[in-house]
C-alpha cells in the first residue's frame, strides 16, 4: 500500500474518531441539552479521541519508514550465498545496489544471473510484505488508540486539558524548528569545515595570503598547488563592503533625516514607499544591473578621467550594493531618530537652534547607538550579499585596496566552488564550507551586537 | 539675567547672534539640500533602473516572424512513403519555402546564410502542425514562423546596420534579404507568446519563462505549506505561552539572528542536509521549497509576533474573565484578530522567497532545463535563477529577454506586495 | 474552534503528505536522461538535447556543465538512476578514470567521438590582432620559466607580453582560463604549454630522461594572478573579455564562432583559428571531443538509445548538420560512419587503449 493512501486512510479514521468521541460524550450525559454536565465541551472529547487515533499511529509509521530499508537489506544479504556474504564491504555494497536496481527495474552493472534475480525477487517480496505489515500495524494502532480513548471518555474526563496539552507540545515543536535550523546550519557548516581543516591547517586558511583553490583532481594531472589562504577574499569582501557603506550610510542617513524632519507629508507619502520598492528588488536584478549597466559605465568614466579601471571593479559592485542597502540604513535610522523623545527636540528648537543644529547636536548624538546598531546590521547584510558580487565582481583573488581593481569575495568563492560540483572529498569543495563558516560567524557576531545595541537603545527611551 | 538688564551687553549678544545668523541659515539650507539630494539619489536610481529595464526589455514581448508559403512536400518528409515523426527532415520545409522566394541564391554558402534567417523553431512548428493534422502532407499553407534571433535583433534595431560587416552577426547579404522581405510585407512582429509558454532554450527566440515560473510556483507552494503553519504556531507559543526563561530568550535572539543570516548560508545547509544527508534529488523544487521555508520562517515568525502583540490585552482579559482557557483565548479571539497581520507577513516572506536565488545555486537549480516541471521532484529552476542564467548568456537577444523576465518578476513582486498592503488596509483593525 | 482546528489539522496533514510524497517520489525511477561534463561540449549537448526533447515523445535530457574531470568523476561513481548516463568530455577518458569506473561497477562504457574543437586564445574585438607562438604562451603562463643559465628555473618574472617576446605589445599579461576540472585546461596544457615548452632544448631533453619533472615544468600554470581561473562558464569569460580589452581568454572554438562580433581569436604559430584551419589540422591547438555513455543504462533510461542515435545522425554532426552551425568541426565521413556504427552496436571501450 502506498504511504500516501495510508495517510489519507488515517485522516479518515481520525475524522471518524472525532465523531465517535463527540457523540459518546453526549450520549453519556443524555444529549446536547445536558452537555453542561460534561467537564469539557463535547468537541474536545472528539479531539481527544482523534488525537489518540492519529499521533501514535503516525509515530509508528515514521519509525517504520525510516527503518524499513535497512532491515530489508539485512534480510536480503542474510539470504545470499556464503561466498557473496564474505565479500568486502565495498563489493557487498555494489552487489546490494545491483539487487535494488534490478528490483526497481533499473540499470544493472554486469550480467544478471539467477542468484541476483532471486535476491531481487526476494527484495521485492520483502518490501511488499513490509508495506502490508506497516499498513496493518498502523491501522491497528490507530484503531486501538481511538478505542482506548473512546472507552476512557467519561463526563469528568478532563478532555480539554489533555487536548490543549497536545496542542501546546505542537506549538513548542514548531518554535524549536528555528533553533533546529540554527543547529543544522552550525553542524552542517562546522562538520564539513572541520574536514577541511584536517587537510589544510587552520592558520594557513585564516592568515594565508594566497588563494588558488583549484587543485588537481586526478593523480596524473598537474593542477595548481592549491593554496587556501583566504586573506585576499576577506580583504576583497571588506573593500566592497566599505565602498557600499560609503554610499549607503550618508545617503541612507540623510534620507532618513530629510524625511523625518523636513519633508512635507505628501513628499514622505510618496518617497517612503518608493524607497521601500528599492528594498524589495531581488538581488539578482541588482546584479544584472551592476554587471551590464554600472560596470561598463564606471569603466568608461574611469577611462575618460585617465584612470585604469578593471572591467569588474570593486567600485561597480560596491556602488550597486550600497544602493541596495540605502533603504535598510534609512529605515533603521528613521526608527532611531523617532525613538528620541520629542521633548529633547522641542527643547533644542525652543532655545533657538536651527533644525539642522537640533539634528546634529541633539538628536543624532542621542540616536547614535541606534544608528550604529543599524549600520552594523547593514554591514552584515553587505558581507553576506551574494548575487551582486557573483555577477559583477571578479574571480581573481587580488590582495589590493584599490577600488578600481577587480577583487573577489567570500560569497563569490563559495558559489564558484560549489556550483556544479558534487564531490565532497576534495579540499576544494570543503573549502566552500570553511568559507561559509567564516561568513556565518562574522555575520552572527555583527547581528548579535547590532541587534542588542538597537534593542538596548530602544529600551533606553521607553 | 544680568545681561538682559545691561543694554550694551544685550546688544553685544544680539550682534554676535546676528553675525552668525547668515552662516547658520546657510548651513541650514545646505543641510536640507543634502537631505533632499540623498532622498533624490535613491528615487533617481529607481527611475533609471526601471527606465533601463523597460527600454531594454519592452521589445522582448514582440517577436519577429516570417510569413512563408510552405509546401508540406511528400518527397522531403516521407521519402519512403511513410512519415517518420522522429527523423523526418522538418527543417527543410520552411527552408525550401524561403529559398523559393530567392531563386537567385544558388551557391552552398549563400544557401546556408539564407537558411540562418529562419529559427530552428520553424521545423518544430511544422512537425507540430503535422502531428495535429496528418492530412496536411502534400498541401501548401501560408504560415508564420519565428525568425532567427539575429534577424529579430536587426529588425528591432538592436543591431546597427551601419556597422562594419565583420562587427555584426548579420552579413550584408542577409541584411539585403531581410530588407527585401520587409518590403514584401513578409516580416511582421507579433506578441511573443513563446516567452510565456516555453521552457528554457539555447535559442533566444524559443526561450521562455514558463518552466522557471512553474518551478518558482512549486517552491512557493512547499514554502507556504510548511512555513505558514509552523511560523504562526511558533509565534503563538513565543507570545502567549512561553515562560520567560533563558530558553525562550535564546529562541528569541536566535530567530532575530536567523532573519539576518546571509541567504547563501541557508543554501549550504540545504546542500549538506537535504541533498547530501537525506539524499533528496538535486534541482528539485521540493528541496528549494524546504530551503526557502527555513529562510522565510523567521520573517513570518517576527511578523506574526508583531500581529499578536498588537491585539490589545483587554480582549484576552475579557475572554479569560468569562472562563475561557488560555488555549481558547488564543484560538478563538487572538488568532482571528491577528490573522490579517500574519497573512501580510507571510506574503512579504513569500515575496522575499520568490526573489531569492543565491541558496538555489547551491542546490543544483542552475542546470539547463527545457521541460516545464510537472511536479515537486522534477528538475526545475526558478525565475530569479533563470534571470541569472540568461544574464550570463552572451547572445544579444538574451539580454533583451533577461530584462523582460525581470519585468515579469518585478510584476509578481508588486502584485504580492500590493496584496499585502490591501489586506493590511482592509482587514487590520486599529485599537 | 471546531473549524479552525480542523483547518489546522488539514494543513498539518497536508504538510506531512507533501513530505512523504516527496520522499516516495525521490526513490522512484528517473524518466529523463542525465548528462554531465565538459563546458566545451555543453553547447553541443544542449542543442542536441533540446532537439531531441522537442522532436520525440521523450523528456528533454538534463544537462549540467561540471567540467570534463568533474563529469567523469560523477559518471564513474556508479550504475543506477542516481548517477549520470552520459559524461561529456573535451578529452579522451584517462586510464585512471576507466579504473575508477570499473571499481564502482561501471564496466561497459561506450565512447562516442563527436568531432573536433580548437582551443583559442581570444581577446576583445576592440583589441588589436595578436599572434603568439606556443613558446610565448608557455613563457607567459608557466609557473617557472628557464632562467639565465641552462637548466635553471626561476619563478615567472614576466609582467607584460613584451617581456616575453619583444615583438608583442607592452600590455599586462592577464589570461582567463579554465580550472583543472576542465578538459579544455588539460588539452590546453598538453597542446599549447607543452608544445611551447618542448621548444626549449634542455627541457625537451628532460622528456626522455625525467618525465615527471618535464611534466611538472610544462604543465604547471602560474598562480600569481596573471592567470585567472574563471570557472566552468565560458560565456562568462566572453563577457569579461568584452569588458576588458587587455585580457585574453582561453576557450573552445565554438564559443569564438558564436561570438565573432565580440571577441577575436589570436593566431597561434601564425595560424588564425578558423573552421578550415582546425578541420585541416593546421591550427596547432585542436583536440577531439567525446562523450561517454553507460551501456548498462541503455534501454533502462527511457530515450537513451534514441539520444545516441540523434547525436550521431548526419543532420546533427554531419558536414551541414546543426552542430557544425554551432562551431563543432565534423570528423571526416568515414570516421563518422565508423563511430556511428560502434554506437549503434554499443561497442564498449576496450581495456587496452
Amino acid at each position: 500500500m502506498q504511504n500516501t493512501t495510508l495517510i489519507l486512510l488515517l485522516a479518515g479514521m481520525a475524522a471518524a474518531a472525532f465523531y465517535l468521541g463527540r457523540s459518546r460524550s453526549l450520549a453519556l450525559v443524555g444529549g446536547v441539552s445536558n452537555s453542561a454536565m460534561l467537564h469539557s465541551l463535547p468537541g474536545y472529547y472528539g479531539y481527544f479521541t482523534a488525537v489518540w487515533c492519529l499521533l501514535p499511529a503516525l509515530a509508528v509509521m515514521l519509525v517504520w519508514v525510516l527503518a524499513e530499508p535497512r532491515v530489508v537489506i539485512a534480510l536480503v544479504v542474510d539470504g545470499l550465498a556464503e561466498s557473496q556474504k564474505n565479500l568486502s564491504a565495498g563489493e557487498l555494497n555494489l552487489l546490494v545496489n545491483n539487487i535494488r536496481n534490478l528490483a526497481a527495474g533499473d540499470a544493472v552493472s554486469g550480467s544478471v544471473d539467477a542468484s541476483l534475480q532471486a535476491a531481487a525477487d526476494r527484495y521485492n517480496a520483502l518490501v511488499g510484505v513490509s508495506r502490508w505489515m506497516l499498513a496493518g500495524l498502523v491501522l491497528g494502532i490507530a484503531t486501538l488508540g481511538a478505542l482506548s480513548a473512546w472507552r476512557r471518555i467519561r463526563p469528568d474526563l478532563r478532555a480539554r486539558n489533555r487536548v490543549e496539552r497536545v496542542i501546546e507540545y505542537l506549538l513548542i515543536a514548531a518554535s524549536s524548528i528555528a533553533i533546529l535550523t540554527t543547529i543544522g546550519i552550525v553542524l552542517s557548516v562546522l562538520f564539513e569545515a572541520l574536514r577541511f581543516f584536517q587537510k589544510v591547517p587552520f592558520t594557513e586558511f585564516l592568515f594565508g595570503l594566497n588563494w588558488s583553490p583549484q587543485t588537481a583532481i586526478r593523480a596524473d594531472q598537474v593542477g595548481s598547488s592549491g593554496s587556501f589562504g583566504a586573506v585576499p577574499l576577506f580583504a576583497g569582501t571588506l573593500l566592497i563592503t566599505v565602498i557600499a557603506m560609503c554610499v549607503a550610510v550618508p545617503v541612507g542617513l540623510m534620507t532618513a533625516i530629510y524625511l523625518a524632519e523636513y519633508s512635507s507629508n505628501r513628499v514622505r507619502a510618496i518617497a517612503k514607499p518608493l524607497l521601500e520598492i528599492l528594498a524589495g528588488i531581488p538581488t539578482v536584478v541588482y546584479g544584472f544591473f551592476a554587471a551590464l549597466t554600472v560596470a561598463p559605465w564606471v569603466r568608461r568614466t574611469g577611462e575618460a578621467l585617465g584612470i585604469e579601471v578593471a572591467s569588474e571593479s570593486a567600485l561597480a559592485a560596491g556602488l550597486v550594493m550600497g544602493i541596495m542597502i540605502i533603504p535598510l540604513v534609512s529605515s533603521l535610522s528613521d526608527d532611531a531618530i523617532h525613538a528620541v523623545p520629542s521633548s529633547m527636540r522641542d527643547g533644542a528648537l525652543g532655545l533657538g537652534s536651527t533644525r539642522s543644529e537640533t539634528m546634529t547636536r541633539v538628536i543624532l548624538p542621542a540616536a547614535l547607538p541606534g544608528i550604529v546598531g543599524g549600520i552594523l546590521l547593514a554591514v552584515s547584510r553587505a558581507i553576506g550579499e551574494t548575487m551582486i558580487v557573483v555577477m559583477a565582481a571578479g574571480l581573481a583573488a587580488n590582495l589590493t585596496a584599490n577600488p578600481f581593481e577587480a577583487v573577489t569575495t567570500v560569497t563569490v568563492q563559495i558559489v564558484t566552488l560549489l556550483v556544479g560540483d558534487q564531490e565532497f572529498d576534495s579540499a576544494k569543495t570543503l573549502a566552500a564550507f570553511a568559507l561559509g563558516l567564516v561568513l556565518f560567524v562574522m555575520t552572527l557576531c555583527l547581528n548579535v551586537v547590532g541587534l542588542s545595541v538597537v534593542r538596548k537603545y530602544r529600551e533606553q527611551y521607553e | 539675567m544680568s545681561s538682559a538688564d545691561d543694554p550694551s551687553a544685550h546688544s553685544a549678544t544680539r550682534r554676535k547672534v546676528e553675525a552668525g545668523l547668515a552662516r547658520r541659515r546657510l548651513r541650514e539650507r545646505l543641510f536640507k539640500g543634502f537631505g533632499l539630494a540623498a532622498t533624490a539619489v535613491g528615487i533617481l536610481f529607481l527611475c533609471v533602473f526601471v527606465y533601463t529595464l523597460v527600454a531594454q526589455g519592452a521589445s522582448a514581448f514582440r517577436q519577429t516572424e516570417l510569413q512563408l508559403d510552405v509546401h508540406f512536400d511528400r518527397d522531403v518528409l516521407a521519402p519512403d512513403g511513410e512519415l517518420d515523426l522522429e527523423y523526418a527532415d522538418f527543417d527543410a520545409i520552411p527552408r525550401d519555402a524561403l529559398r523559393a522566394m530567392f531563386p537567385d541564391v544558388t551557391s552552398r554558402g549563400d544557401r546556408r546564410e539564407l537558411n540562418r534567417l529562419i529559427s530552428i523553431a520553424a521545423g518544430f512548428q511544422i512537425r507540430d502542425m503535422l502531428v495535429d493534422d496528418p492530412s496536411l502532407l502534400g498541401e501548401t499553407r501560408t504560415v508564420r514562423v519565428p525568425a532567427a534571433a539575429n534577424v529579430d535583433m536587426l529588425v528591432k534595431g538592436h543591431i546597427d546596420r551601419a556597422l562594419d560587416e565583420a562587427l555584426r552577426p548579420v552579413s550584408d547579404r542577409q541584411v539585403q534579404w531581410i530588407e527585401a522581405l520587409q518590403a514584401n510585407g513578409r516580416i511582421e512582429q507579433h506578441f511573443n507568446t513563446a516567452l510565456f509558454t516555453n521552457g528554457d532554450s539555447r535559442e533566444p527566440e524559443l526561450a521562455g519563462i514558463r518552466g522557471a515560473l512553474m518551478g518558482s510556483l512549486y517552491m512557493l507552494l512547499v514554502t507556504v505549506v510548511l512555513a505558514f503553519p509552523i511560523g504562526v504556531a511558533a509565534a503563538i507559543y513565543l507570545e502567549e505561552f512561553a515562560p520567560r526563561s533563558r530558553w525562550s530568550d535564546l529562541i528569541e535572539v536566535n530567530i532575530n539572528n536567523l532573519a539576518a543570516v546571509p541567504s547563501i548560508v541557508f543554501g549550504l545547509l540545504g546542500l549538506a542536509v537535504f541533498i547530501n544527508w537525506m539524499a533528496l534529488p538535486r534541482s528539485a523544487p521540493l528541496v528549494g521549497g524546504l530551503v526557502l521555508s527555513l529562510l522565510t520562517l523567521p520573517v513570518i515568525i517576527i511578523a506574526s509576533r508583531a500581529a499578536i502583540q498588537s491585539v490589545p490585552p483587554s480582549i484576552r482579559e475579557a475572554a479569560l474573565g468569562l472562563g475561557a482557557s488560555r488555549m481558547q483565548v488564543v484560538f478563538h479571539h487572538v488568532l482571528p484578530l491577528a490573522l490579517p497581520g500574519m497573512l501580510t507577513g507571510t506574503i512579504i516572506g513569500m515575496s522575499r522567497a520568490l526573489g531569492e536565488s543565491a541558496p538555489l545555486l547551491m542546490i543544483g537549480m542552475v542546470a539547463f532545463i527545457v521541460d516545464v516541471p510537472g511536479g515537486f521532484t522534477d528538475p526545475a529552476t526558478a525565475l530569479p535563477v533563470q534571470i541569472y542564467l540568461w544574464a550570463d548568456s552572451p547572445e544579444r537577444a538574451f539580454a533583451e529577454r533577461t530584462s523582460a523576465a525581470i519585468l515579469v518578476l518585478l510584476g509578481f513582486l508588486l502584485v504580492m506586495n500590493l496584496a499585502a498592503v490591501i489586506i493590511r488596509k482592509r482587514m487590520e483593525r486599529k485599537w | 474552534m471546531a473549524q479552525r482546528n480542523t483547518a489546522r489539522l488539514a494543513l498539518a496533514s497536508a504538510a506531512v503528505a507533501v513530505a512523504l510524497a516527496g520522499h516516495a517520489a525521490a526513490q522512484s525511477a528517473r524518466d529523463y536522461i542525465y548528462i554531465v561534463g565538459s563546458s566545451t561540449v555543453y553547447p553541443f549537448a544542449t542543442v542536441v538535447a533540446e532537439r531531441f526533447g522537442r522532436s520525440t515523445d521523450f523528456r528533454t535530457p538534463k544537462v549540467e556543465s561540471t567540467g570534463s574531470g568533474g563529469g567523469l568523476k560523477l559518471f564513474c561513481d556508479g550504475v543506477g538512476v542516481d548517477y549520470p548516463d552520459i559524461a561529456n568530455s573535451s578529452r579522451a577518458i584517462k586510464q585512471s578514470e576507466v579504473e575508477t569506473c570499473r571499481s564502482n561497477g561501471v564496466d561497459e562504457i561506450v565512447e562516442v567521438k563527436i568531432g573536433y574543437d580548437g582551443i583559442v586564445v581570444a581577446s576583445s574585438i576592440s583589441s588589436p590582432p595578436a599572434n603568439f607562438s606556443r613558446r610565448d604562451i608557455f613563457l607567459a603562463l608557466a609557473k617557472q620559466v628557464p632562467g639565465a643559465l641552462e637548466g635553471s628555473l626561476v619563478e615567472n618574472p614576466y609582467r607584460t607580453w613584451r617581456d616575453v617576446n619583444p615583438a608583442l605589445p607592452a600590455t599586462r599579461i592577464e589570461v582567463l582560463g579554465p580550472p583543472p576540472t576542465s578538459g579544455t585546461r588539460d588539452a590546453f596544457v598538453e597542446l599549447a604549454m607543452e608544445g611551447g615548452c618542448a621548444e626549449i632544448p634542455w627541457i625537451a631533453a628532460l622528456e626522455k630522461s625525467d618525465r615527471d619533472r618535464f611534466r611538472a615544468i610544462c604543465h604547471t600554470v602560474r598562480e600569481d594572478g596573471a592567470f585567472v581561473e574563471a570557472g566552468e562558464n565560458d560565456n562568462l569569460i566572453v563577457q569579461k573579455l568584452e569588458a576588458n580589452p587587455e585580457a585574453f581568454g582561453i576557450f573552445g572554438f565554438s564559443f569564438l564562432d558564436q561570438n565573432t562580433e565580440k571577441v577575436r581569436g589570436a593566431a597561434v604559430d601564425g595560424v588564425e583559428p578558423t573552421f578550415d584551419a582546425i578541420a585541416d589540422g593546421d591550427y596547432p591547438i585542436s583536440r577531439p571531443l567525446y562523450f561517454y555513455a553507460k551501456k548498462a543504462h541503455v534501454d533502462v533510461i527511457p530515450g537513451l538509445r534514441n539520444y545516441l542515435r540523434e547525436f550521431t545522425s548526419e543532420r546533427a554532426w554531419g558536414e551541414e548538420g546543426y552542430l557544425s552551425e554551432r562551431g563543432l568541426i565534423p570528423m571526416p565521413d568515414d570516421e563518422r560512419r565508423a563511430v556511428a556504427k560502434d554506437v549503434r552496436e554499443l561497442n564498449p571501450l576496450t581495456a587496452a587503449r
